[in-house]
């Protein structure tokens, strides 16, 4: 009698271990996915020095040297920063921050990318212009925007080869990106001062381009037009599935899962109901 | 009696038991994306940084200890609405490098992105990819046989149409390798998830 109610108790606990194991693992296994706390992203910016009163300068970003020699018409590529608020400094080459001819807070959002211009042709016109950008590619075909820095070369348009693709484009603006077939181009930029300045390029498949006009019309540095390609950027791909879709190969998963499930269920049901079959005995004892 | 409820307790067990394995094997086959293996790093080769070489490599499998992703290597583009592509061998198996951008262990930021699940809701690759921390190790073996150790420095998520491309795609002050996928909630309309899970990555030089 002691040894068919200890085999009683065995089988109970077995069913219920097996049982709890089998359901646990069903709700795991198809658990809501976590959330991650979202973390401040950097920004991204690229410096171009297009101030003709300035000359080969030092810029120094929140008290540390940045950038050292940089001259007239040269453009960084992009580098990551914090985003927030940062005091940028720009003086002559070699005076140190403490003779800084212009002095600017930039404030920038995490994860945009920007194009930081320093401009001005006088000491009271120093300013640095900043614009949005955007690198995100365009499949197949090359993006181009114009960047207007020149100081007295007034409206701008773009041409390509005599089509113009865009006109009016003021001081310290930029045009919309445009989208062109990838190839070899003379890109002609004209002035409303009658000033006209090309410049052969290479545009390739899901690449941005960047025409900066440079430069004095009447003075110098002459203006002049400065070219900057990047590598476009894809946008996220869509790496989910249809979680209701119906397949032949999860309708059998499926089925099985829910059998799985049920069979385990009734081990922890059969397992309890045999523990509360023993409580009772010994209660009546 | 006693005996026989014993007798019907335990036929009871054995008719379930066999009855849930009609149909399909008796534990329902969800997919297993890797082997899970402990890699010995100490035998493995460290890539050290370095330039864009000449030499032709690419590569051919990615490895994180940590959630048992032991995963081939696909090449993969853009598609028409400029959105990176996805493995298409193997599409729930292997794991995508976006071949427009930099190798693993190049500078610059070299990506690879693998599904969360396949149409009905059963695990792909990067299933347990949320599952991984900061300062989890993460492998890449090339077809040089050399294999290029990463670290996690950050895992976010965003919504698909604000995320930060240029973080992901274009930082070129370092080498990293960024791992997505989807994640968050279904939306049927679009045929998509709400989000997308980015885990950032750094090279560890020894």
């Amino acid at each position: 009698m002691e040894m068919k109610r200890n085999s009683g108790t065995l089988i109970g606990m077995l069913c219920l271990t097996i049982g709890m194991i089998g359901v646990l693992a069903f709700t795991m296994l198809f658990s809501p996915p976590k959330k991650t706390a979202l973390a401040a992203s950097p920004s991204y910016v690229r410096v171009i020095h297009a101030s003709p009163f300035v000359g080969t300068a030092d810029v120094f970003v929140d008290g540390t040297k940045l950038l050292s020699s940089f001259q007239f018409g040269a453009v960084t590529g992009y580098v990551a920063i914090p985003a927030g608020p940062h005091k940028v400094q720009i003086a002559l080459v070699g005076r140190g921050i403490g003779a800084s001819v212009l002095s600017e807070t930039l404030a920038v959002s995490p994860g945009v990318a920007y194009t930081v211009a320093a401009t001005g042709a006088t000491p009271s016109s120093l300013a640095l212009q900043v614009f949005i950008d955007s690198n995100l590619l365009s499949p197949g075909t090359a993006r181009l925007r114009l960047y207007q820095l020149s100081p007295d070369a007034g409206s701008v348009s773009l041409d390509t080869g005599g089509d113009s693709l865009v006109s009016g484009v003021g001081y310290k603006s930029a045009s919309n990106y445009l989208t062109i077939a990838p190839g070899s181009y003379t890109i002609g930029v004209d002035a409303t001062s009658n000033t006209s300045l090309h410049v052969s390029a290479t545009l390739k498949a899901n690449t941005v381009t960047s025409v900066f006009a440079v430069g004095l019309v009447h003075g110098t540095p002459n203006i002049q037009l400065v070219t900057s390609q990047a590598q476009g950027l894809p946008a996220l791909p869509n790496t989910g599935s249809d979680p209701n879709a119906i397949t032949q190969e999860n309708n059998v998963q499926s089925l099985a899962g829910w059998v799985w499930l049920v069979a385990c269920s009734s081990l922890v049901f059969i397992g309890s109901s045999l523990f509360v079959r023993r409580f009772f005995l010994l209660a009546r004892q | 009696m006693k005996a026989f409820r014993l007798r019907a307790h335990l036929f009871a067990v054995v008719m379930i038991v066999a009855l849930s394995s009609c149909g399909s094997a008796a534990i329902p086959e969800v997919p297993m994306v890797g082997v899970s293996r402990i890699i010995d790093a100490g035998a493995s080769t460290t890539v050290l940084p370095k330039r864009k070489s000449n030499t032709i490599s690419h590569p051919m499998r990615l490895i994180i200890p940590s959630v048992a992703i032991d995963a081939p290597v696909e090449e993969v583009g853009t598609q028409a609405n400029a959105d990176l592509a996805t493995p298409t061998q193997n599409p729930w198996q292997d794991v995508g490098w976006y071949d427009q951008g930099p190798q693993p262990g190049e500078r610059g930021s070299a990506v690879m992105d693998g599904h969360l699940d396949r149409p009905g809701g059963f695990p792909a690759v990067f299933w347990r990819l949320r599952d991984m921390h900061v300062g989890d190790e993460v492998l890449v073996r090339n077809s040089l046989g050399e294999t290029i150790r990463f670290r996690v420095t950050r895992i976010e998520l965003f919504p698909p149409q604000d995320a930060p491309i240029q973080d992901i795609f274009g930082n070129w002050g370092g080498i990293y390798l960024n791992l997505i996928t989807c994640a968050g909630d279904w939306i049927p309309s679009q045929h998509q998830t709400n989000l997308r899970l980015v885990v950032y990555t750094s090279l560890v030089v020894k």
